[in-house]
């Protein structure tokens, strides 16, 4: 015999009681409004996240992003901002850059019909509103031709590591070959381009000027890179005595066109 | 008023366990799921590839062979020159093309043929005189490479050839600019 009372808390009236305190919390959970969740108390603004689609890459999609990205390239090399700094003895030497980005409009016209995709005429979006924009604005607005030269070699080098990169996405082999090769052309533009703004064989490695700041080498690494590439631009900030960092990324998931 | 308190120990032990089994479980398809979807998307991102292909080790120790000789060739080009720039700028070429063959033995491992280091050609002369000499065999040797990753099945050793042929054709732009090319037909317009 035991002195126990009904209201006496056993293990199994806690479960229970625990339980029924959950399904209440859950149910008043989903009556609260949604406006609330997107006003979490936070630092600062951050754009709303627009999930991606379900998307493939193709080898399709691969190559209508190339045209998207030498659209690009080339409406940099084209645009006036640039056009109207370049010397007249460096006025071929851009436009001749920019006619091989046509000439790899042209290729990458054919490889995309042959695959039976349709071709892509405007410059990557994404790309453009990330980083192509701004360039364009510094350049105009530091009104220097050494930007210019900058620039050129900043967007050449970009080319070819997209290529680079997209070797390791494209499902062809002779598709691979095909990129590789445009790739190559637009690795020689970028040498010619580091070589005119540093000349001689002394300025092949890295290396730095009389006041310690790193000089353009024309050989900076023995394997072609996919980090992101950096170019200063634009007028010096008289606040902090330096110049405008813009990063060119390779385009991804993203900013493929699909 | 007897109370009886009736103790139904197997019953409850077994509640317990399921609660405590579900809540275990629970927890941890909570943890993986992120990672589980995080794989799913990036499977989404594009068709997967053999890293490697057996079949590939001829084409590759032909790109071997070439690296070698293109090693050969720069010692020529290096013991020829003089200038501390020049003996700089063509060592820093020399060290690229070894990284080449360190790669690609790396890649093949004990499946590497022997490799010999026999000259393309013999540099010598001015600078500019062998500059011209040493861009047409870069040139070579990058077209060599492309032919190469046409063929390749394995996307590592497709990855390794084309970060190779992007610099290999700045080297050849870079040489053909000491030669005193223009620019245009340096960068292969």
């Amino acid at each position: 015999m035991t002195n126990s009372t009904p209201n006496n808390i056993n293990r199994r009236t806690m479960l229970r009681s625990t339980g029924i305190i959950a399904a209440s919390g859950a149910v008043l959970a989903a009556c609260g409004s949604s406006s609330a969740s997107k006003n979490i108390a936070r630092v600062g603004e951050t754009p709303e996240i627009t999930k991606l689609g379900e998307v493939t890459v193709t080898d399709v999609v691969l190559l209508r992003t190339a045209m998207s990205v030498e659209t690009m390239a080339k409406t940099i090399l084209t645009d006036t901002a640039v056009t109207s700094l370049v010397a007249k003895n460096s006025a071929g030497i851009v436009s001749g850059f920019a006619a091989a980005h046509t000439s790899h409009l042209a290729n990458l016209r054919s490889l995309i019909s042959a695959r039976g995709g349709e071709a892509y005429e405007e410059p990557n979006e994404k790309l453009m509103a990330s980083y192509g924009t701004q360039a364009l604005a510094l350049v105009a607005e530091g009104k220097s031709e050494a930007d210019v030269s900058s620039l050129m070699l900043a967007t050449e080098t970009l080319v070819a590591s997209m290529y680079q990169y997209f070797v390791s996405l494209t499902a062809e082999p002779a598709l691979r070959a095909s990129m590789i090769r445009m790739g190559a052309q637009a690795s020689r533009a970028a040498a010619v381009t580091a070589q005119l703004i540093n000349p001689g064989i002394g300025a092949f490695a890295p290396g730095v000027d009389k006041d310690g700041v790193a000089t353009v080498a024309t050989l900076p690494s023995a394997f072609g890179a996919l980090s992101a590439v950096q170019v200063q631009l634009g007028p010096v900030n008289p606040e902090t005595g330096s110049r405008a960092t813009v990063l060119m990324d390779t385009p991804s998931l993203n900013s493929f066109i699909y | 008023m007897d109370n009886h308190q009736v103790e139904s120990p197997e019953t409850s032990v077994t509640s317990r366990r399921r609660l405590l089994s579900a809540l275990v479980a629970g927890g941890a398809f909570a943890t993986a799921a992120p990672l589980l979807a995080g794989r799913a998307s990036a499977a989404e991102g594009g068709p997967s590839f053999p890293t490697r292909d057996p079949q590939d080790n001829n084409a590759l120790n032909n790109a071997l062979a070439r690296e070698a000789r293109m090693v050969g060739t720069y010692r020529i080009a290096v013991a020829a020159v003089s200038a501390d720039d020049d003996v700089a700028g063509l060592t820093l070429i020399l060290d690229h093309h070894i990284a080449y063959v360190q790669a690609i033995k790396g890649y093949l491992g004990p499946d590497a043929k022997d490799a010999p280091e026999t000259p393309l050609s013999s540099p010598s002369g001015s600078l500019k005189a062998m500059a011209a000499g040493l861009a047409q065999l870069e040139d070579d040797t990058a077209t060599i490479h492309t032919d190469i990753l046409a063929i390749l099945s394995g996307m590592d050793a497709a990855k390794i050839i084309a970060s190779i042929i992007i610099v290999e054709a700045r080297h050849s732009a870079a040489l053909n600019m000491i030669s005193g090319t223009s620019p245009l037909v340096a960068s292969g317009n």
